[in-house]
């Protein structure tokens, strides 16, 4: 079993690393992405300021460009396009070397040595040596911290365009996701408190339909074929076929709008800050509450069918068993077969599925958030791709795929450990 | 003798006759398939072009032939004529000119820049749901949204079917490296959060109605390609299959001749589910911009609209109620279909 369960774990290396190498690669073949845009725009502020117009086309081509050369390489920098996709990648990742601090240093008319003024009056001897460019520092000692390579790319026929740069490994597996383009903070710092808020959305929101949504099948299977049972099979029918922002939706105009009952406000996570200071303690928690009921019902509504079915099928299933037969057989009263015999038995499949749905739930809901006017992690990760801010798409995307992927196996554990049956092998 | 005649009963024809019994299901099924049979006669019955028009004592057809500029039947608007107002300005000369408009005279395209289509116009007689922030008409644009979701859901599903049982078909039966191959490429597409592949893809290359069907195809594929793996695995090992093998039967046609068709109970009770998922899905997707191109008409758009403009109810109310009916009439058939071909039997005892 716990042999199993490593080499699970272990299996998760390469599907993390297949499934990130395929956003990467799609993210980054992609057309439009941050540098082009980031071009465009600034294309469009010359064009306001009056300046000659060139499309897009040649200022990559640098022929009548509006952006000077360097300002281009600089971007590209930036951005990290002037690597090929594969060394791109395992930068991200952390394996590869990155390169920090760049600075430019040209060489003049054949030229073999110049000097570089790195930050603090510190001079950085460059020297070329055929295609390769040798660092020496003060004393003309060959440096460590700081390496330099040809840019093919920049270099004209009298210039040879040189870069100075340091190297440190970080990406992914270092924790570091980057910085965002958008919000010009680290990728983790904007996260953490959206996750925060999709988390809390999420857990309400699983504990109340697991609250209600086992009683209820219960109850249906212990009723299977009442009046109750078809009435509550009918609202489940209801919730199923309504998607939860769709739901969100009508409660809005419903509750929200002003058109009928102005009872809920219109969305948001909390009242905005200025208010949300000067209010007490429990005027903060009404107010939190004030504002998640609409959200969570639309939220919870998603898993609320198939839970509840899946609550009345196990269990109308094991009382049909045999094992039930020899319970009645011995005289037990029926509150006590159905209770400890069958009811032992019929949670099973739901908290083999816990995973599951905490993997989906946690992950957030764009659609309901973007209903609400959520602040939280999928509108985040959704506005992300719309801006083409890479370094949270993918930060965004890595954490939703390592949840899953630990949720699947969470559910194989819960499996195993409420099912004596189950032996993995 | 009666038990003879239950046993010439082909088991197709069984479950058809207790699907038949099950009067939710069947009287949904029956309603569904009129519904959609009849939305693809939507530009006779709603539009704002004349289905017959007699002028001068020559006979036009707009509805079939086209464009026809006013200025053809000395009307003095820019561009195609305006059929509903001729309509009422010859009924009103008492003229011998006439014409036929289809039962609702209202396009879903066309917005405030025909005259006498105003912006955000409440429910009334003329506009049975009102109309949206371009003066488009809301019911005529729900119905024929109705048409390109169910459309989109079927070709979508059966497009699924077809790639499910081919891989996944393929995986059960022959097993080994290929079915080692698949597995690893499916839990890789399967740890990510689809609804955003499509996203990202869709915010790439502007989707059209194959666009969109093809990009969902290559997330979607998994789930029936998992169930088919699971059925021919388990079919494979049956003695039918055994003897078929002997008899020299190639595994083309063991494949898809033996063990399809038995088979094809997971096949079609999953049916209107993924039916289910891929409204929803369409309407999600619309929802957020990345569905179908304007100005196509789309529930998923016109529930994004209402929702930007939330004190006119009837703008989210008309898309959520017409996604709302047609997904529950699908889950009832789906319901049904299950309980006709999958039934369960559950003895309480005591």
């Amino acid at each position: 079993m716990t042999t199993y369960f490593i080499r699970r774990i272990l299996l998760m290396i390469p599907t993390f690393l297949g499934s990130t190498i395929l956003i990467f690669t799609i993210l980054q073949m992609a057309p439009g992405g941050p540098l082009e845009r980031t071009i465009q725009q600034l294309q469009a502020g010359a064009m306001q300021a009056g300046e000659a117009v060139g499309s897009v086309g040649d200022i990559m081509g640098g022929g009548s460009s509006v952006l000077p050369e360097s300002a281009l390489r600089e971007l590209k920098r930036f951005y990290g396009f002037d690597k090929p996709v594969h060394q791109r990648y395992l930068t991200w990742l952390g394996v590869w070397p990155r390169e920090i601090k760049h600075r430019e240093v040209e060489f003049h008319n054949g030229a073999l040595e110049a000097q570089k003024n790195v930050g603090r009056g510190t001079y950085m001897t460059l020297r070329l040596k055929g295609d390769q460019v040798e660092v020496l520092d003060k004393d003309g000692i060959v440096s460590k911290l700081w390496k330099a390579a040809i840019d093919e790319e920049g270099s004209k026929e009298n210039v040879i365009l040189t870069t100075i740069f340091q190297t440190e490994f970080s990406g992914i597996l270092t924790g570091n996701l980057g910085t965002s383009y958008t919000y010009d903070q680290p990728v983790t710092e904007v996260m953490a408190p959206r996750f925060k808020i999709s988390v809390f959305f999420g857990l309400t929101g699983l504990m109340l339909s697991y609250i209600v949504c086992i009683p209820l099948g219960i109850r249906k299977a212990l009723n299977h074929g009442s009046a109750f049972d078809f009435l509550s099979s009918v609202t489940i029918f209801i919730a199923y076929s309504i998607p939860g922002f769709a739901l969100g939706g009508v409660l809005l105009v419903l509750f929200g709008g002003g058109t009928f009952w102005d009872v809920f406000p219109l969305g948001g996570f909390r009242s905005p800050t200025e208010v949300w200071e000067s209010l007490s303690l429990w005027g903060q928690i009404k107010d939190q509450l004030w504002h998640a009921v609409l959200p969570i019902i639309a939220w919870s509504i998603g898993s609320f069918a198939g839970l509840t079915i899946l609550m009345k099928n196990s269990l109308l299933e094991n009382i049909s068993q045999d094992y039930i037969r020899t319970a009645f057989a011995k005289g037990l009263q029926e509150k006590r077969v159905v209770w400890v015999h069958a009811i032992r038995n019929s949670v099973i499949p739901i908290a083999s599925g816990i995973g599951g749905v905490i993997g989906v739930v946690i992950a957030g809901s764009y659609l309901i958030e973007k209903v609400f006017n959520i602040d939280g992690f999928g509108k985040m990760g959704f506005e992300a791709i719309l801006d083409r801010d890479y370094p949270i798409t993918l930060g965004f995307l890595v954490i939703v795929v390592m949840i899953r992927l630990v949720a699947n196996i969470l559910s194989d554990i819960a499996l195993a450990s409420v099912d004596p049956r189950i032996r993995f092998k | 003798m009666p038990e003879q005649q239950e046993i010439s009963l082909s088991i197709l024809k069984k479950r058809w006759l207790k699907f038949k019994t099950l009067k939710r299901g069947y009287y949904s099924f029956v309603l569904l398939l009129m519904l959609y049979g009849l939305s693809w006669f939507l530009p006779i019955l709603i539009n704002n072009r004349a289905l017959m028009v007699s002028y001068e004592d020559e006979l036009y057809f707009p509805v079939i032939s086209g464009y026809y500029s006013g200025s053809e039947f000395d009307q003095d608007v820019p561009g195609e004529a305006a059929y509903r107002q001729l309509q009422a300005s010859w009924k009103q000369a008492d003229s011998d000119n006439w014409l036929i408009m289809p039962p609702y005279p209202y396009s879903p395209f066309e917005d405030i820049t025909v005259k006498g289509n105003k912006m955000y116009d409440p429910p009334s007689r003329q506009h049975w749901l009102g109309t949206d922030n371009t003066g488009r008409d809301v019911f005529s644009r729900l119905c024929y949204a109705f048409n390109i979701s169910i459309s989109f859901a079927l070709v979508l599903t059966i497009l699924n079917y077809i790639i499910g049982v081919i891989i996944g078909g393929s995986m059960g039966y022959f097993g080994g490296k290929f079915d080692l191959f698949f597995q690893r490429i499916i839990e890789i597409w399967s740890s990510l959060p689809m609804l955003f592949v499509i996203i990202i893809i869709s915010s790439i290359i502007r989707p059209s109605f194959f666009i969109l069907i093809f990009i969902y195809t290559i997330v979607n594929w998994i789930g029936m390609t998992y169930l088919m793996r699971a059925e021919f695995y388990r079919e494979k090992s049956k003695d039918y299959v055994a003897a078929a093998l002997s008899m020299g039967q190639t595994n083309f046609k063991v494949m898809f001749k033996h063990i399809l068709p038995n088979s094809m109970v997971p096949i079609i009770t999953y049916f209107p589910f993924a039916v289910v998922g891929g409204i929803s899905a369409l309407v999600g997707l619309d929802y957020l911009g990345f569905g179908m191109p304007p100005p196509t008409p789309s529930w998923g758009q016109m529930l994004d609209v209402g929702l930007q403009n939330i004190s006119k109810w009837w703008m989210v109310f008309a898309p959520v109620s017409a996604q709302f009916v047609t997904l529950i009439m699908v889950v009832f058939i789906g319901e049904a279909v299950r309980e006709a071909f999958d039934p369960k039997v559950y003895s309480r005892l005591r």
